[in-house]
């Protein structure tokens, strides 16, 4: 291998680059030329596309066969409506000239008149020096929902409810007892019942009567009959009444 | 030398590969992102990064020791180190114009360190250890004089290493070494520069690089402790220092503050890693890279997308910032190139060897191919085969190493070849036989084989009595001429059988080197007595000597194929190139910035290819229209 080395070999040359060889063609060039231009067509080969090819210019999109995201929202926190509005930025500057009306001093002072005076804390103190807790958390304010008879209806009232339910009943047995004792006799359900049947049938009669009337009562007779049958059934609607008012009838002696 | 070159036609420079890589924060990006500054021995290279082309700013006399770019990228500073006793020039140069500016002589022996003031009106610079202890002086650039100067640190202290300027202050600057750290106020009136100490207390430091915080407030000093400290600038307090766990080995050499409070760190060991700032106690980060060779300059290009990283191995890498990762830009040789070659009949391509490694560069784009390394050995000459399948190099531990070109792989030793060191190599024609020449004066006549690669001893030729510097074969390989320090040349009859000296031609010099004329009746030599001289091959008489050099010995030279001339390479850093026949120069070629140690003209006759004792390699222009 040494011999091949010579001085004259390090001789800076220009570098000439070697040609390109020939472009490649195919030998079956012609071959696939005569079978485009002898006949065969496309589809006759392989048979017609299966699918609809796309137009060029409805190109496969982005994203397209996925399905559409939800639409950007932009991002609010649960409580935001109950965050402080931000800080102003250190490097915010006021706007010029801009100045508030409000009179903070006033303002103030009729918030402060205004205000409910704060309750006191409760709190519970349990050694010399005056270390203080909370207390409601404590246990040891009772807490009236916590009671065994919450809700419910108190003893005293139940009591006094048999209380008057046995006055009443003492009453009616002392009033039975009475009426046992002075003998009245009760007008029973079904002779109440013919009594105002009967009326009603009396009232019927004189009020078919009644409507049986000449329009014009132009003479005497006929407006006393007139006066003495509203009479009458005035005074048989007042019994009716009176019968269908009471239940309980006794018939004194 | 300077009066030849003015005479002479000057030969092109064509490009330079070649990186002062030693000196401190010598790399730099100009501001304007498009051109990478940096020394090569004496000269500065301004480089374009988009065209990679060169422009060179030479003036210095010596070895440049300091660079530095203003802040508009207006000017650029170099200064120089000089001999024992003189003082050495900071030169500015225009970056427009691309020429000098001003010299500004002052200091003595060296220049430590430069810096600009942030709107260029000043340049602070500091002396070296022989300048008085190192010395601070402001120089005021419209005026082109000194404005003051004082001693860098009280006499206690040692040497100051580095100087910055602050970032929007003209007035300020600061200066850090070995237990001092200073700020230093410059008071115009009174022409007087104030320092401030900056006491680090408990923690003893010595600072090696500075580098001043966005906005002035802080100053940060990289240590060789391999950690940084910060100081407040307008307390003069110590902040910190870090970081704590796990320091840089080898020290830090350079930072760079990025437009962020992070820092930038090169280290010793080759680490560039991002640390943070002082508030984190300078903690490291994540980005670190290591590199071959110590950091000695990091320049961010722009705000620091991008940055430069110089090692002392003489190579740049490029980052950028956000993946961090190395890019190699430029390599050159970090020692002195010893030899250099070209395949035969092969302009493209030239071989080098130098300390440690064998490298193979392209001649057109002055890259990088490959690269052999034999570490901590120096490799003092190169050959290669005439069918090119082998490099043949000879090194310093008297072995002789075969190498494959392309993969770098060592096929074969020739252990004790020379017990010296080998100093010369030549290889037959036939490939099969090498002529070896030794640093005891021995030539000896080896046998190669290849599949499997061996080698024998044929002949061993005393006759030298100093180291042989050059061996040249005739083309027929009957022959060949040695040139050795003992003031001889040989030419030997290389009979495989017998070998035997021919002529001895004698000269009162040492001689360097010698070659044929292409037609081979003549040789030339030449040596430290400046001269160059013909002799006949044939009975060895003395044609005649020329005058080479005004100042320095000859160290190589080379004829051309076509005989009509050749190049001579000297001590003086100076390519001349001569007509052979009438002996006269041509053309001079002035750049290198350390003695030429070898020269070749390539082999089509395209360009001359010298190398330099700094590592460098530049590539001229071959002259046209005289060859006679």
């Amino acid at each position: 291998m040494d011999q091949e080395e010579n001085i004259y070999n390090l001789i800076p040359r220009e570098y000439i680059r070697p040609p390109k060889p020939p472009r490649y063609t195919s030998k079956f060039k012609s071959e696939a030329k005569d079978d485009i231009i002898g006949g065969k067509q496309a589809q006759k080969t392989m048979g017609p596309p299966k699918e609809v090819v796309r137009q060029p210019a409805e190109f496969l999109k982005k994203n397209e066969k996925h399905p559409p995201l939800p639409e950007k929202k932009e991002f609010k926190y649960p409580d935001s409506d109950k965050r402080k509005p931000k800080i102003p930025p250190t490097d915010e500057k006021p706007v010029m000239g801009m100045r508030t009306t409000k009179n903070f001093i006033t303002q103030n002072a009729v918030q402060n008149i205004m205000s409910v005076a704060k309750r006191p804390e409760k709190n519970y103190v349990d050694t010399r020096k005056g270390d203080a807790h909370a207390l409601p958390p404590s246990g040891l304010e009772p807490k009236f929902i916590n009671r065994k008879d919450y809700g419910e209806v108190p003893v005293y009232l139940h009591k006094r409810k048999e209380d008057m339910e046995r006055a009443q009943q003492e009453y009616n047995a002392y009033v039975a007892e009475h009426f046992r004792r002075g003998a009245m006799e009760q007008l029973s359900d079904e002779i109440r019942q013919h009594i105002i049947d009967g009326l009603k049938a009396n009232w019927e009669e004189i009020h078919r009567e009644f409507q049986g009337l000449s329009v014009m009562t132009d003479t005497i007779p006929k407006k006393s009959r007139k006066e003495r049958m509203e009479a009458e059934m005035a005074q048989l609607e007042k019994d009716i009444e009176l019968m269908e008012k009471h239940p309980v009838i006794f018939i004194a002696n | 030398m300077v009066e030849e070159a003015v005479n002479k036609p000057v030969l092109e420079l064509q490009n330079a590969i070649g990186f002062g890589g030693t000196v401190p924060n010598g790399l730099k990006v100009h501001p304007n992102r498009q051109s990478l500054i940096y020394p090569i021995g004496c000269t500065v290279v301004v480089r374009d990064l988009a065209t990679n082309k060169q422009e060179f700013l030479s003036g210095h006399s010596n070895t440049i020791s300091a660079v530095a770019v203003s802040k508009s990228g207006k000017y650029i500073a170099s200064g120089q180190i000089t001999h024992m006793g003189f003082k050495a020039d900071i030169i500015v140069w225009d970056f427009e114009t691309l020429s000098m500016y001003c010299k500004l002589t002052l200091h003595m022996v060296k220049i430590q360190d430069l810096a600009f003031s942030t709107n260029d009106k000043y340049l602070v610079s500091l002396g070296g250890e022989d300048d008085s202890g190192g010395s601070v002086v402001v120089w005021n650039l419209e005026t082109k004089e000194a404005i003051c100067g004082a001693p860098a640190q009280v006499p206690s202290a040692g040497v100051t290493h580095c100087v910055t300027c602050f970032n929007e202050d003209d007035m300020k600057f600061a200066t850090g070494g070995k237990d001092t750290l200073r700020i230093w106020q410059l008071d115009l009136p009174n022409r007087k520069i104030r320092p401030t100490d900056i006491s680090t207390g408990q923690t003893k430091r010595v600072i090696r690089c500075l580098t001043v915080a966005h906005g002035d407030g802080m100053l940060y000093c990289g240590t060789t402790t391999g950690d940084i400290m910060s100081v407040f600038t307008t307390t003069f307090k110590m902040q910190t220092f870090g970081p704590e766990k796990h320091p840089f080995s080898l020290g830090i050499c350079s930072l760079e503050q990025l437009p962020t409070e992070e820092i930038l760190v090169g280290a010793g060991d080759g680490t560039v890693a991002v640390v943070q700032g002082p508030n984190k106690r300078f903690k490291r980060t994540s980005k670190c890279v290591k590199v071959k060779g110590a950091i000695t300059s990091i320049s961010l290009r722009g705000k620091g997308h991008q940055f430069f990283v110089g090692t002392d191995k003489c190579e740049i890498y490029k980052f950028n910032f956000g993946d961090f990762k190395p890019e190699l830009v430029e390599t050159c040789h970090h020692g002195p190139v010893t030899d250099l070659v070209f395949p035969t009949n092969c302009p493209e391509l030239y071989v080098t060897s130098s300390k440690e490694d064998i490298r193979i560069w392209d001649a057109n784009s002055a890259r990088e191919l490959r690269r052999f390394t034999v570490p901590n050995m120096e490799c003092t000459s190169v050959c290669i085969t005439g069918d090119g399948h082998l490099i043949v190099s000879g090194w310093t531990d008297g072995r002789i190493r075969l190498f494959l070109p392309e993969s770098g792989e060592c096929v074969h030793t020739i252990g004790e070849a020379h017990n010296l060191g080998v100093t010369a190599l030549a290889v037959f024609s036939d490939n099969r036989h090498l002529v070896s020449g030794g640093k005891e004066g021995d030539v000896r006549l080896w046998r190669i084989s290849k599949r499997p690669y061996a080698s024998k001893l044929l002949h061993d030729l005393h006759e030298h009595k100093a180291a042989v510097t050059c061996v040249t074969l005739k083309k027929d390989d009957s022959e060949c001429v040695t040139s050795s320090t003992d003031g001889t040349c040989i030419i030997w009859d290389l009979n495989v059988d017998k070998p035997f000296r021919r002529q001895m031609l004698r000269l009162n010099t040492l001689f360097n080197n010698v070659t044929y004329h292409p037609e081979e009746h003549q040789v030339i030599a030449a040596g430290t007595d400046r001269k160059i001289s013909y002799w006949e091959s044939a009975d060895g008489s003395l044609i005649r000597e020329l005058d080479a050099s005004s100042t320095g010995a000859i160290n190589a030279l080379d004829v051309s194929s076509c005989g009509s001339f050749f190049v001579s390479g000297s001590e003086d850093k100076l390519v001349k190139v001569w007509t052979y026949d009438r002996g006269v120069t041509t053309h001079i070629g002035v750049g290198h910035s350390a003695p030429v140690a070898k020269v070749k003209i390539s082999p089509g006759h395209n360009c001359i290819v010298s190398v330099g004792m700094d590592g460098s390699i530049i590539r001229w222009k071959m002259p046209g229209g005289d060859e006679e």
